[in-house]
Parts: structure tokens; C-alpha cells; sequence
């Protein structure tokens, strides 16, 4: 590369990877082979992002009797057949292999006898096939990918986050990062991978981590990126309600994969009256808008939810497969092995993200997606233990990917960028509004109005509102602060996008109900493809061949 | 809304010199976590506080601080008024984050990563136990080991372990760990004490990868001995002088009422090194009214070889020592010693009851000393602390002794896990660690309830070792000698050579 001094803040690299979560991991495994890598986190390598605290499991197809095309057919009307066919079919063929390789590299997921692995009923499979490590599955991939990681000599930046994509003309080009000290600088890369993962961080109630900020879907669109389908937010029908702080926590689907039932407040097994053939194993967008009818209706418990009962199931059997859950509970005071949990929906997952073809490539040159960051995999409603597989089948895709790609020639004046983000940045030290000010209200208005159930009045006032949160300019008492700046400013940028995507789909579908729009389809022959967002346009697409 | 007010130990090294500790008030949410009253400083007065979190639910290990002393998770422990936050004992980097990165880019991985089928069930199952581990590093943090010699560490050990036990990985892990430090752990229990997970590395990993060591002749010398001694005499310590058993009878009948019987585990260090001490604690429970039966037969424990890894031999301990006790129809078993209480208690599978003196004496109520008013504090033996769960019991009887208890924190000494006779330097820095602490309550005599204690600390510490039973064996005599009563409490039969 010419045209680039190496100061004291920049990096060169073949591969740049945003994000060590499972796909980033993976991502940078793979990558390592072909070039040089650094691996950018903004936590501890593995520690920050959702994989580590993903409990329920991996999708994947082992046993002789199941298919790889039943399981795509069990993600496609999951996903109310918004998918991408082709990256659907792919999840679902490469998933086996991906999990192979977890194994070669030590992950310990539970065994059902020697050498066969166990799997657990999943909501809205035809097929046992989610694959575990007791409640812990996640922590298990991250444990196994780091472990990796270290053997290797990939580069590890970490507790640095990437607040902007480097361009070089309408190629990426690397990154902008913001350290812990709120210093700056600059990575440059011939290839760029996006793992930041998901950002359900903007709702009031979430299951995400303190990094599931969406910065991946906001650093993408200010570059340019396409973006589909951001209205598709998953809520997950079981977060904790009580204690407040701990609201949203997840209580993962194993609990109703093991047996867990739902009752209401009058003791009625309530699934029956919604999904009489699934039951508490249905799609979660079905459970979720069940369980928040009953709550609307007024048979809810105590502190807002309803509950959630494993106390009919053996005291060891819950000891051995939900040992988190048994774990965390007790420290709230709730045993659940004799009392139920108490449990409302919690914003999940974003199912919309970058645009990707099969190589996970975006549609900018040199920038690669994979993770939850990505779109199109999961369509308009994820299966559980789908993302899982997904996050190492398309981030050995985005890794390879990345890592055949040709080195380039850079024509970037780095001291002209680095003289554009401190000028960002000296704006967020004159700032007016404390960040977490900003992060309140939007996530209030958020839930109230972009949640399970919207309307177009809603979603109107929602927009209005992070409108003018977006002209507050948040406010950084201190150089360390400036990270959490940016961050309020993707979360605002994020939820544009997902309020935007929610009004251009005038149609329910999978997980966007739209209470004030009657339709006369089924998924199956809605006229609406993928909305599509960028800066420089948005629209909804129409479905060739649909009635 | 609550309002607590706490501290914080704050330290910033680009302005200060030192820690300092700051007090907020802030005001939080009904079963708020100390995680939530961070944020809650950092929002209501000071945003410039930094500290680690991420997932907020006990997965990533990322938000470990020290809650009055000790180390928890911030996004899991309940926040309290008046609690003490600090950094973990870690290098800090600034406030409540600390220095964890390269210490987790030293933690080993499988090799070579080839895909050769899934694990056994077997298999599954040994690693499983040892595998949850979040990389919080607690355990590290508050490890004496750690703190004085060039450890790897409690999770260092437990992932090699955790390597050891995969048949994937082709390597040989054994002669690595001695080389990171493998017998300079104690044994003190003190990780698993603190471990979120409540990994028992110690015993699943330490003693384990000491028994591979163990099996390719890794051993240290200086332990060899003690196995080889074990061996030949049934006991780990050599003969210097008149042993317990020698002197007392099978059965030594209380004076006045009988309240209890119990059979006595006398252990190798207080049988053949500190009998005077097990002698004393004889004629304080013969004055409190307990039936003391000694079956001569009974050998070492065995824990001296269980923490080292030699295990070969263990069972044949363990028929001895369960049978001399079973025979006799003795429900009760009393160890004074807290390793061989904790063996007893936790590598045996024993029909008896096992119970250590402190326990005893609690149960059955003792006759009230004279109390002094000399300023007294306690160690904690590890194995008597962590192996037993015995914390209690001894300040209370302490309490009676002298009205002026002082606590000091609960450290190993440096004598476990074949550390002192292994490894004399790790132990000699720990007993210098102790001294400081002693010193620094002010008290004139430390008392504790542990032959190995007794020993290391009384050749580290400026003022003298006691065994509480000899601090009441004393308090006893100077009311006897007061009152001019005698009962002949002391006065212990002798063994009748047979
Ligand atoms: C509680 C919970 C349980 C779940 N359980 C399951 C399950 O059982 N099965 C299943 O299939 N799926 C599950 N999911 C979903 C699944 O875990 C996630 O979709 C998936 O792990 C996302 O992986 P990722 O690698 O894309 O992102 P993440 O794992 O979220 O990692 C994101 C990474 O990006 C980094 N990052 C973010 N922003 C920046 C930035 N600006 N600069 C630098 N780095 C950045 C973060 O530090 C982190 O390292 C669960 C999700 C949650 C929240
Ligand atoms: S038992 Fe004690 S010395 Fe050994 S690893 Fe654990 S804390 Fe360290
Ligand atoms: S062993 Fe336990 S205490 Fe140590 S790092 Fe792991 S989880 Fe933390
Ligand atoms: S924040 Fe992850 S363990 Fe506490």
C-alpha cells in the first residue's frame, strides 16, 4: 500500500474483522490463512457481543432420519418466507460442516451417547436438531473460537471500537477506531469484514449485551451500504420481568424445548388458544404476540409477565440442561425448580442487516458482512439456534472470502480523515445532552411504538421523536465518553432504520405486525419482497409471480 | 427508588499517585446489582468511572470487582448499602478495570484441530465439570500461589487439565504444568471459594494433573519421601520422639458424666510432631464429659499423597481408617486436624460421621473458660475454612477466650498441598505474608486450629502459635489453680504395653 504513512495510529492489515463474537471469530480464523488479521473488538476478544451468552443451541442436521431440506423448509416458513433461498440453502447445507469444525477444535457440546451428538427440540422444527452445551451452548462456541484464536497469529486489538468505515471513493477500505482513552486511529485493510452482530439495544427491553448497539448496520448505511428488511425485529417470547435492572434478561427456549409450559394468571395453559398443534414450541413472533395479548388482556402475573413452569420436570433433569437458568434465578431469589419463572417478550434479534450475496459480500467493494449484522438469512423471523449456525457458516464464508481478496492500492489522506473524526469528536465534547439521556428516551419510545404490535401513527410518532433526539448533540464529559457518543448516534441511526422499514411494509409478516393494516395473503404469496434501505434511497420490493 | 451511599476505589495512573477510595450516594432500582449502581454513579455523579461489564448476566466474565474483599460478579451480586467496591487484586488499568488480557492470551487450546468424530460419553463427561469456566479470573486474582511465585494460575491449570482430558488434543500437558507451576499451588481451596462457577480446580484439576505428573515421574523429590515414608510406616512424618499413640490408652473415659462418645482421628502431624497439643485437647474434651476411643491401628490419611498425585496407595489407606473406626461401632469420628478433616470429609466415602474438634466443642457446648483480655486474632486453616466450611465455630469458642478478638483476612499460610516441604520458598513468602497481617491487628497471639499452621506460621509469625484447644487446656488449668481444684482432668491414663 502506498499513500499511507504508518504514524503511531495506524495499522495495515490484509484482513480487517469488526467484532469478535462467533462470526467474527470465525471470520478472522478463516481470513488468517490467506493475509495477515486483525481481529477489532470492542470488548475483550470473545467476551463482548451475544454468542457468548447464546444458550439454547446450533442448529444443525446430524441424524440420518432428518434433511437438510427439511430444515430449510422449517427456516423458510419460519422466516414467513422472506429468506433468501439461496443463503437459506446454504445456512442449512453448511451448518453440519461448521459444526465439525467446532469439534475439531475442542468445543464440548453434550453427547446423547458415544460419539452421537445430543439435540433438543427447537420451537418451530420438524426435527430434534438443536445442538447444545447444556444452557451454556454460546459461551461453548466462544471458549472452542478463542482457543483458536490464540494458537494462531492473529491480531488482537481489543476494548476499540470501530466508529466509522475508512472509504477510499466508494470502496472500504478499513476503519476508524476509538480506543478506551478515546484516542484515535486508523486500520487499513484490503478486505473489511463486519461482525459487530445485532442491535436490539434501542428497545427498552432487550436480551442483547451492553455492545448490542447495532454500530455494524450504522456504519454500513453511512458508508453506503444497502440494508434489507430492518423492521424485522425479533422478540423473543420469554425475558425476565422482575427485577426491574434485570428486565428483558433471556430465559432461553430451551426451557420450553425441555418442557417448560406457559400458563396465564388464571392457570390456563393459554398456548391452546393460539397455536393448538405447536403449543409453547411454536415460532416465536406467535408466542411472543401471545404471551403479550394475554398481558394486554389483563391475565397477566404479578410484575407484568406471565409464567413460565418447569416444576413438574425432575429437580436433576433441570440441574443438568438449564443449569444457567437455575443459576441466575437463584440469585433473584426464585427457585425454579419449585416456582415458576415470570416472563414477558424481550427485542431479540434483528433479522434485517447488510445485504449479502452468497460470499457474504455487501454491496460495497472490499466490505464483507456476516453475523447478525447480515440480512436475508433468516427472513422475517428467526428460528431458534439458527443464528448460531448462521454466525459460522457465513463467517468462514466472509473470512475466505475476505481473505482471496486481491491486495489493493490505497488513495485515502489518512491525516484528512483523522482531521474529520476529530472534528466529530470535539462536537461530542461540546455537546449539549448526556448520552444516557438520549439512549432513555429512544428506547422507551422505541418499545411503545416500534414493538410487537405497530401501526403508521405510531411509527409517525416514533420517528418524530428520534428526529429530534438526532438533533441533540450527545455530550462527552470526557475523552473516555466519546465511544458511548458514537454509540447513541448509531442507536439512533438504527432505529431510523428499523421505524423506516416498518412503515415502507405495509403487511404483517413473521415478526412486523401491522395492527392497522388488514391484508387478504399468507406469507406464502405476499406481494412484498425485501425493503431496501441506503442513503441513497429506500423501497419495498414487489414479489414476481405473487397473487 | 432506593438510595444507597457506597464506596469505590477509584485510581486513574495518569493523575494519581495512589488508589483512593471516593463515597457515593446514588439512588437505584428495587434488587439492583452492583453492575446497575456503576452505571448509576456514571450517570448520576461522575461519568468518567470505568469499569468492565458486557452481556449483564453472569456469562462473559467480564465485570469482576471486589465487594467488601471479595471478588463477585458485578452484574449478578446484589448491590447493599455501605458496601466496599474495589479492583480485583490484578494490575489496574484504571478504577475497577483491571489488566486481563494477556493473562487470557496464555490460556492453551486443543491441538491439532482435526475433526475425528465426537466425544465419548465418557469423555464428556470428566471435562464437562471443569469446563464452564467464564474466564472471570477471580480465582487468579485471589490466589496466594499467584501472588508470590510464577504460577500459572488456578484457570491456567484447570484449562490444561481440561486439554489433558481430551483425547483430540495429542500433546503432553503434564511436564508443561510443572514447568508453569504446578506444586506451588496449596491447595487452599481459595479459588474454588470465589469461583462464579464453582469450578473445584484444586481437586479436578490441580491433584489431577499432579497424578499425570505423578505417573511420569514428575514427582518432587521431597514428596517421593513422604509417599515412600507413607509406605513403609503408615505414616508421613518420621519417628522423633513418643507418639500420641503411644501414650494413651484405646479408651479414655471421661471424668464425671458421660455427654458423648466419639472416636479420634489423630492424624501424622499432631501424632508424631505436635503430641503435646493433641494431648491437651485430649484432657479438654475429659473434662467436658466426651468418651474418646483412639484404635491404634489407624494410619495417615492420606492427604499429603492426594494433593501431591500419588494415588496409588490410597485405597489401601482408606480400608485401614475406615475399617479400625467401623469395627468398633463408632459412629462419630473427631479429626483435629483440619487437612485430615477435609480428607476425611471429602476424598473418603465413610460410614461414619466425620467431625472436627471446633465442630465438636460447638455441638456439645463446652464448660465456659476464663476469659483474658489479651488481644487475640485467628487464622484460618484453608482446609478447615474451604475444605470444611468451619469459619464460625472457632470465633465463638475465641470470643470466650478473650474480649479482644481482632479478625484478620483469611489467607493461606503457605504450608498446603506438599507446598512446604516442596516448594520452601512459595511457603516461606506466604508465612512472611502472614506476618505482615498478624502485625498489622496488633495482636499478641494468633491462634488456629491446624498442625501445618501451627508449624508455618509459628516459625514466620513474631508472636506465639496457638491451638485453641490449648488456649482452653490453659484457661482451665489457671481456674483450677485459682479455685485450688483439681479433678484430675489431666491426668490421662497411659497405654498398658500389652
Ligand atoms: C441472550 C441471547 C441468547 C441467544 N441464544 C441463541 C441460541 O441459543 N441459538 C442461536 O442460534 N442464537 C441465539 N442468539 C442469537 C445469537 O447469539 C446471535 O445472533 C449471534 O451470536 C450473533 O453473533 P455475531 O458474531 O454476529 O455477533 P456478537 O456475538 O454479538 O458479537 C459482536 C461483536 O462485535 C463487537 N462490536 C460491536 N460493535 C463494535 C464496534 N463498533 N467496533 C468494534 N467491535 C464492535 C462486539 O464487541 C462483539 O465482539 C441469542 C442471542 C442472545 C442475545
Ligand atoms: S487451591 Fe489455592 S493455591 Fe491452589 S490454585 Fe487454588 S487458590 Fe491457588
Ligand atoms: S475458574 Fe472460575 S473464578 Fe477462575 S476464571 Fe474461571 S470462572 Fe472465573
Ligand atoms: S457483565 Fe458479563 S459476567 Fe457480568
Amino acid at each position: 500500500m502506498v499513500n499511507i504513512m504508518p504514524g503511531d495510529h495506524v495499522t495495515d492489515c490484509h484482513v480487517l474483522v469488526i467484532g469478535s463474537g462467533g462470526a467474527g471469530c470465525r471470520a478472522a480464523l478463516e481470513a488468517s490463512q490467506y493475509g495477515e488479521t486483525v481481529l477489532l473488538s470492542r470488548t475483550l476478544t470473545g467476551k463482548g457481543g451475544c454468542t457468548v451468552m447464546a444458550e439454547g443451541g446450533y442448529n444443525a442436521v446430524l441424524a440420518e432420519e432428518d434433511s437438510t431440506g427439511l430444515h430449510f423448509e422449517d427456516t423458510m416458513r419460519g422466516g414467513a418466507y422472506l429468506n433468501d433461498p439461496e443463503l437459506a440453502d446454504i445456512l442449512v447445507t453448511e451448518s453440519p460442516d461448521r459444526f465439525r469444525d467446532l469439534t475439531a477444535w475442542g468445543s464440548v457440546f453434550d453427547v446423547e451417547e458415544d460419539c452421537v451428538p445430543a439435540q433438543r427440540p427447537f420451537g418451530g422444527q420438524r426435527f430434534n436438531r438443536t445442538c447444545y452445551a447444556g444452557d451454556r451452548s454460546g459461551h461453548e462456541m466462544i471458549a472452542t473460537l478463542t482457543e483458536q484464536i490464540r494458537n494462531t497469529g492473529i491480531r488482537q486489538m481489543q476494548e476499540t471500537s470501530a466508529i466509522d468505515l475508512l472509504m477510499d471513493g466508494r470502496r472500504v477500505a478499513g476503519a476508524v477506531t476509538l480506543d478506551g482513552d478515546g484516542t484515535l486511529g486508523v486500520i487499513t485493510a484490503d478486505a473489511t469484514i463486519l461482525a459487530t452482530g445485532g442491535g436490539t439495544r434501542c428497545y427498552d427491553i432487550s436480551t442483547n449485551c451492553a455492545a448490542g448497539t447495532g454500530d455494524g448496520f450504522a456504519l454500513g448505511y453511512r458508508a453506503g451500504a444497502t440494508l434489507i428488511d430492518m423492521e424485522m425485529v425479533q422478540f423473543h417470547p420469554t425475558g425476565a420481568v422482575y427485577p426491574p435492572d434485570s428486565r428483558g434478561r433471556l430465559i432461553t427456549e430451551a426451557v420450553r424445548g425441555e418442557g417448560g409450559v406457559l400458563k396465564n394468571s388464571l392457570g390456563e395453559r393459554f398456548m391452546e388458544r393460539y397455536d393448538t398443534e405447536r403449543m409453547e414450541l411454536s415460532t416465536r413472533d406467535v408466542v411472543s404476540r401471545s404471551i403479550a395479548t394475554e398481558i394486554l388482556e389483563g391475565r397477566g402475573s404479578e410484575h407484568g409477565g406471565v409464567y413460565l413452569d418447569v416444576t413438574h420436570l425432575p429437580a436433576a433433569e433441570i440441574e443438568r440442561r438449564l443449569p444457567i437458568m437455575l443459576e441466575q434465578f437463584l440469585q433473584f431469589g426464585v427457585d425454579i425448580r419449585i416456582q415458576p419463572m415470570e416472563v414477558a417478550p424481550t427485542a431479540h434479534h434483528l433479522m434485517g442487516g447488510l445485504k449479502i450475496n452468497p460470499d457474504a459480500a455487501t454491496t460495497l467493494p472490499g466490505l464483507y458482512a456476516c453475523g447478525e449484522v447480515a440480512g436475508g438469512i433468516h427472513g422475517a423471523n428467526r428460528l431458534g439456534g439458527n443464528a448460531l449456525a448462521d454466525t459460522q457458516v457465513f463467517g468462514k464464508r466472509a473470512g475466505e472470502a475476505a481473505g482471496k481478496a486481491p491486495a489493493i492500492t490505497l488513495q485515502v489522506d489518512i491525516d484528512e480523515v483523522l482531521a474529520t473524526e476529530a472534528a466529530r469528536c470535539d462536537a461530542y465534547c461540546r455537546g449539549t445532552t448526556p448520552p444516557h439521556e438520549i439512549t432513555r428516551e429512544l428506547k422507551h419510545a422505541m418499545w411503545d411504538n416500534a414493538g410487537i404490535f405497530r401501526t403508521k401513527a405510531g411509527l409517525k410518532e416514533v420517528e418524530a421523536t428520534v428526529s429530534r433526539l438526532q438533533n441533540l448533540v450527545p455530550k462527552a464529559a470526557d475523552r473516555r465518553m466519546l465511544n458511548e457518543c458514537c454509540t447513541v448516534t448509531n442507536m439512533l441511526t438504527v432505529a431510523r432504520l428499523i421505524i423506516h422499514g416498518a412503515l415502507l411494509r405495509e403487511e404483517s409478516r413473521g415478526a412486523h405486525v401491522r395492527q392497522d393494516i388488514t391484508q387478504d395473503w399468507t406469507p406464502a404469496d405476499s406481494p412484498f419482497g425485501h425493503t431496501v434501505q441506503s442513503l441513497f434511497g429506500t423501497a419495498i420490493e414487489e414479489r414476481r409471480g405473487a397473487a | 427508588m432506593n438510595t444507597i451511599t457506597f464506596t469505590i476505589e477509584r485510581f486513574d495512573p495518569e493523575t494519581d499517585p495512589a488508589p483512593h477510595t471516593e463515597t457515593y450516594t446514588v439512588d437505584i432500582n428495587e434488587g439492583a446489582r452492583v453492575l446497575d449502581t456503576l452505571h448509576a454513579v456514571r450517570e448520576q455523579c461522575d461519568p468518567s468511572l470505568t469499569y468492565r461489564y458486557c452481556c449483564g448476566s453472569g456469562q462473559c466474565g467480564s465485570c469482576t470487582v471486589q465487594v467488601n474483599g471479595e471478588p463477585v460478579l458485578a452484574c449478578m451480586h446484589e448491590a447493599c448499602d455501605g458496601m466496599a467496591v474495589a479492583p480485583l487484586n490484578l494490575p489496574v488499568e484504571r478504577d475497577l478495570k483491571v489488566e486481563m488480557k494477556s493473562y487470557l492470551q496464555d490460556l492453551t487450546g486443543i491441538t491439532p484441530g482435526i475433526f475425528t468424530g465426537y466425544l465419548t460419553v465418557e469423555a464428556n463427561e470428566a471435562i464437562r465439570p471443569i469446563r464452564d469456566c467464564i474466564e472471570c479470573l477471580a480465582c487468579v486474582s485471589e490466589c496466594p500461589a499467584v501472588a508470590v511465585t510464577a504460577f500459572a494460575g488456578p484457570t491456567a491449570m484447570r484449562q490444561e487439565m481440561r486439554i489433558a482430558l481430551d483425547p483430540r488434543d495429542d500433546r503432553d500437558r503434564a511436564s508443561l504444568t510443572v514447568d508453569e507451576g504446578l506444586f506451588t499451588c496449596t491447595t487452599c481451596q481459595r479459588c474454588l471459594e470465589v469461583c462464579p462457577k464453582h469450578i473445584e480446580i484444586p481437586g479436578k484439576a490441580i491433584e489431577k494433573l499432579r497424578e499425570i505428573a505423578h505417573r511420569e515421574g514428575l514427582t518432587l523429590p521431597k514428596h517421593q519421601t513422604v509417599a515412600d515414608m507413607v509406605r513403609a510406616t503408615g505414616r508421613g512424618v518420621d519417628r522423633i520422639m513418643p507418639t500420641v499413640l503411644e501414650q494413651v490408652p484405646e479408651v479414655i473415659e471421661p471424668v464425671g458424666k458421660v455427654r458423648g462418645e466419639v472416636g479420634f482421628f489423630v492424624g501424622c502431624m499432631y501424632n508424631g510432631r505436635l503430641p503435646d497439643t493433641a494431648l491437651k485437647m485430649l484432657a479438654v474434651l475429659r473434662r467436658n464429659g466426651i468418651r474418646v476411643i483412639i484404635p491404634p491401628e489407624q494410619v495417615c490419611c492420606g492427604s499429603p499423597l492426594i494433593r501431591t498425585g500419588q494415588t496409588e496407595f490410597i485405597r489401601e489407606l482408606k480400608r485401614i481408617n475406615i475399617g479400625c473406626f467401623t469395627k468398633r461401632g463408632i459412629e462419630t469420628v473427631l479429626t483435629m486436624c483440619a487437612g485430615c478433616g477435609s480428607t476425611l470429609k471429602n476424598d473418603y466415602d465413610t460410614p461414619y460421621r466425620v467431625i472436627d474438634i471446633n465442630e465438636l466443642m460447638t455441638e456439645y457446648g463446652i464448660e465456659p473458660p476464663v476469659s483474658s483480655s489479651i488481644p487475640m486474632t485467628y487464622h484460618d486453616p484453608c482446609h478447615l475454612r474451604r475444605g470444611q466450611g468451619v469459619t464460625e465455630e472457632p470465633r465463638a469458642i475465641l470470643r470466650m477466650l478473650t474480649d479482644d478478638f481482632r479478625e484478620m483476612p483469611a489467607r493461606c499460610c503457605g504450608a498446603g498441598g506438599g507446598v512446604r516441604s516442596g516448594m520452601a520458598e512459595v511457603a516461606a513468602d506466604l508465612g512472611r505474608d502472614r506476618r505482615e497481617a498478624i502485625a498489622e491487628t496488633g495482636a499478641a497471639a494468633i491462634v488456629t486450629s491446624c498442625p501445618f499452621c501451627e508449624f508455618h506460621i509459628g516459625e514466620h509469625s513474631a508472636v506465639p502459635v496457638i491451638n485453641i484447644t490449648t488456649l482452653l487446656f490453659e484457661s482451665y488449668e489457671k481456674r483450677d489453680e485459682e479455685s485450688g481444684e483439681d479433678s484430675g482432668w489431666k491426668d490421662l491414663p497411659c497405654r498398658e504395653e500389652e
